[in-house]
């Protein structure tokens, strides 16, 4: 069974991104932390190779003033999202962070045509007089190497 | 089933352009026939394929191809079919191969596309030549810096002639590398959307327009993080900036637009960087290439040179596109500036960038307003009434004119009323 605690963070943040609450699931970060969606392959040289997403901190808020800026089209209007999450997997031999793998669906509705996104996303997080914190998080999308549809907004 | 002649003058009428040629699935079927069956069509870049045995799959309209490269160091381009049954011959994307072996009866081809083995042969009549059943290459096939094109259709002018004035503007992103040679090989971001290919190009070329619209908050974001301010690209609007090009291709020239210096010392890899490109180039060419912006280019029909990558267009049907955006690396440079490469591509571009995904959504509203028959008209006439005509038959016009994509539209006119071949 998963840690309790760890469950309800991720679910947190599940919510966090459904309802488009871009500041609060930012505040769930460390400050430092990176965010990845590799792209073609889950793992690849991010040097070398091109990702969907690849943000250092500052590139991080920049993503979420742009999300929340009211001008990103694709949020025009607001999708409807739910997503759940399941399969989770926790490594805490790390003494001060913790590794967690878990699955996602995630269902989003905008008009009347319905998508469906999956994958795992790995989380380390860290213990912070604040609860948890996410020092990096790698979304493994099932459809990274595919033509996709757009992605503007919280994975 | 006959269809009823379709009058593409009346459709493309000087700077008037009907939705029909965006929603019609018999313009659809016809521009098969009439571009991308006829003319020469951009598969991709030699960098893909650097040793003997790599290869890409590739598509020229519907059809499947396969991008080889041969022992001899040749790319070679077939149709992805099986000579026995006609099975996809080859249905990994990428990758190497020391042959290659149908899976459905084991077929097997070399990398050069000679029939090696038909399987199970002492079945076949002793006079079966195998050198009949090679794979089928694609009628022509043709390279300018690497950027390999082919043709489906066995006539037609050479790639040179297809190229002509463009090859001037794909030599200035080339040329970003100290040695002349760009590297595609950092992977592909791929896209979909529902809306019509065309509209693909006309967005990619005509930034300066509908930039202030839909890019504002990401050149607010650039600006803020670099110091250097997009909007003046379109706040003082200067003349031959935007450029066609005969043969249907598309430019926006940025040489004469100043862009303000970045700010500070130089880094290390940077300073490096400029060193190289004034060994290479001298020192006026080298700040040119160096504190411009390369021009962005349209390659009739599907290909495009955009600030960090090349990107590929692929119709699917009259109302669906696949788009492939593969960042630009280069050769011959520290690699500090290829991973700022990267970083800056996937800043603006691919499902999850900063630019391009509003001009995907605006152009899946563009197909659905489309639909609306009332004035049936698009209108692209900004700057008509002072275009400048160049003797070849280009024009230019002002930042935010849209002389260009007049050009495109006559261009596709004479292609799409040319008496086409229009069998499958």
């Amino acid at each position: 069974m998963a840690d309790p605690q760890i469950e309800r963070f991720l679910y947190r943040e599940a919510l966090l991104m459904d309802e488009h609450r871009f500041d609060e699931w930012l505040a769930l970060w460390a400050e430092g932390g990176s965010y990845w969606v590799p792209c073609n392959a889950d793992d690849i040289d991010p040097t070398r190779q091109v990702s969907i997403i690849y943000d250092d901190y500052a590139r991080l808020r920049q993503r979420i003033d742009r999300l929340k800026s009211g001008s990103v089209q694709a949020l025009d209007p607001l999708p409807r999202m739910r997503r759940l999450i399941s399969n989770i997997e926790t490594d805490a031999s790390a003494a001060d962070e913790v590794t967690v793998g878990s699955n996602f669906i995630l269902c989003i509705a905008r008009g009347v045509d319905q998508q469906l996104w999956s994958g795992r996303s790995i989380h380390r997080l860290r213990h912070s007089g604040e609860g948890l914190k996410i020092t990096h998080k790698k979304v493994l999308l099932i459809n990274n190497d595919q033509e996709m549809p757009l992605l503007q907004f919280l994975i | 089933m006959p269809t009823a002649p379709i009058d593409f003058n009346a459709l493309i009428d000087g700077a008037h352009i009907s939705g029909r040629l965006y929603r019609d699935p018999a313009i659809f079927e016809r521009e098969l026939n009439a571009i991308w069956y006829k003319v020469w069509v951009y598969l991709g870049h030699a960098s893909e394929l650097p040793n003997a045995g790599d290869f890409v799959r590739r598509q020229i309209g519907r059809q499947p191809v396969l991008m080889v490269r041969d022992d001899d160091g040749r790319i070679n381009v077939f149709f992805n079919r099986c000579r026995h049954r006609g099975n996809l011959v080859c249905r990994r994307e990428q990758g190497q191969v020391d042959a290659i072996t149908c899976p459905y009866h084991g077929w097997t081809y070399a990398r050069s596309g000679e029939l090696i083995e038909p399987t199970f042969e002492e079945g076949y009549a002793a006079d079966m030549r195998r050198e009949d059943f090679g794979l089928t290459r694609v009628p022509r096939v043709a390279e300018y810096r690497g950027l390999v094109f082919a043709s489906v259709s066995p006539d037609g002018i050479a790639l040179d002639e297809h190229l002509g004035p463009v090859k001037e503007f794909i030599d200035l992103f080339m040329d970003l590398s100290p040695t002349g040679e760009i590297d595609l090989g950092a992977g592909t971001q791929k896209l979909r959307y529902k809306g019509n290919w065309k509209m693909l190009p006309e967005n990619s070329l005509e930034g300066d327009y509908h930039g202030p619209f839909i890019h504002r908050i990401a050149f607010e974001l650039h600006a803020k993080a670099t110091g250097l301010s997009m909007s003046s690209l379109y706040q003082n609007e200067v003349p031959d900036v935007i450029r066609y090009l005969p043969g249907g291709h598309m430019v926006e020239d940025y040489r004469g637009a100043s862009m303000a210096p970045a700010q500070g010392e130089p880094s290390a890899g940077r300073a490096a960087y400029v060193a190289a490109m004034e060994r290479a180039y001298g020192k006026d060419k080298a700040r040119q290439l160096t504190t411009t912006i390369a021009p962005l280019v349209y390659v009739f029909p599907n290909l495009l040179y955009i600030m960090t990558h090349i990107r590929r267009v692929q119709p699917v049907s009259v109302d669906e596109t696949y788009v492939y955006y593969q960042p630009m690396l280069l050769k011959g440079v520290p690699p500090e500036i290829n991973s700022g490469r990267l970083r800056f591509h996937e800043f603006g571009f691919g499902p999850a960038g900063f630019i391009s995904p509003d001009d995907i959504e605006i152009m899946e509203r563009n197909q659905i307003g489309i639909q609306a028959s009332g004035n049936d008209r698009s209108f692209i006439g900004r700057g008509l009434h002072r275009d400048r005509i160049s003797g070849d038959g280009g024009a230019s016009g002002f930042t935010m004119d849209e002389c260009h994509l007049r050009g495109m539209w006559q261009h596709y006119r004479a292609l799409m009323q040319a008496p086409a071949d229009l069998s499958p």
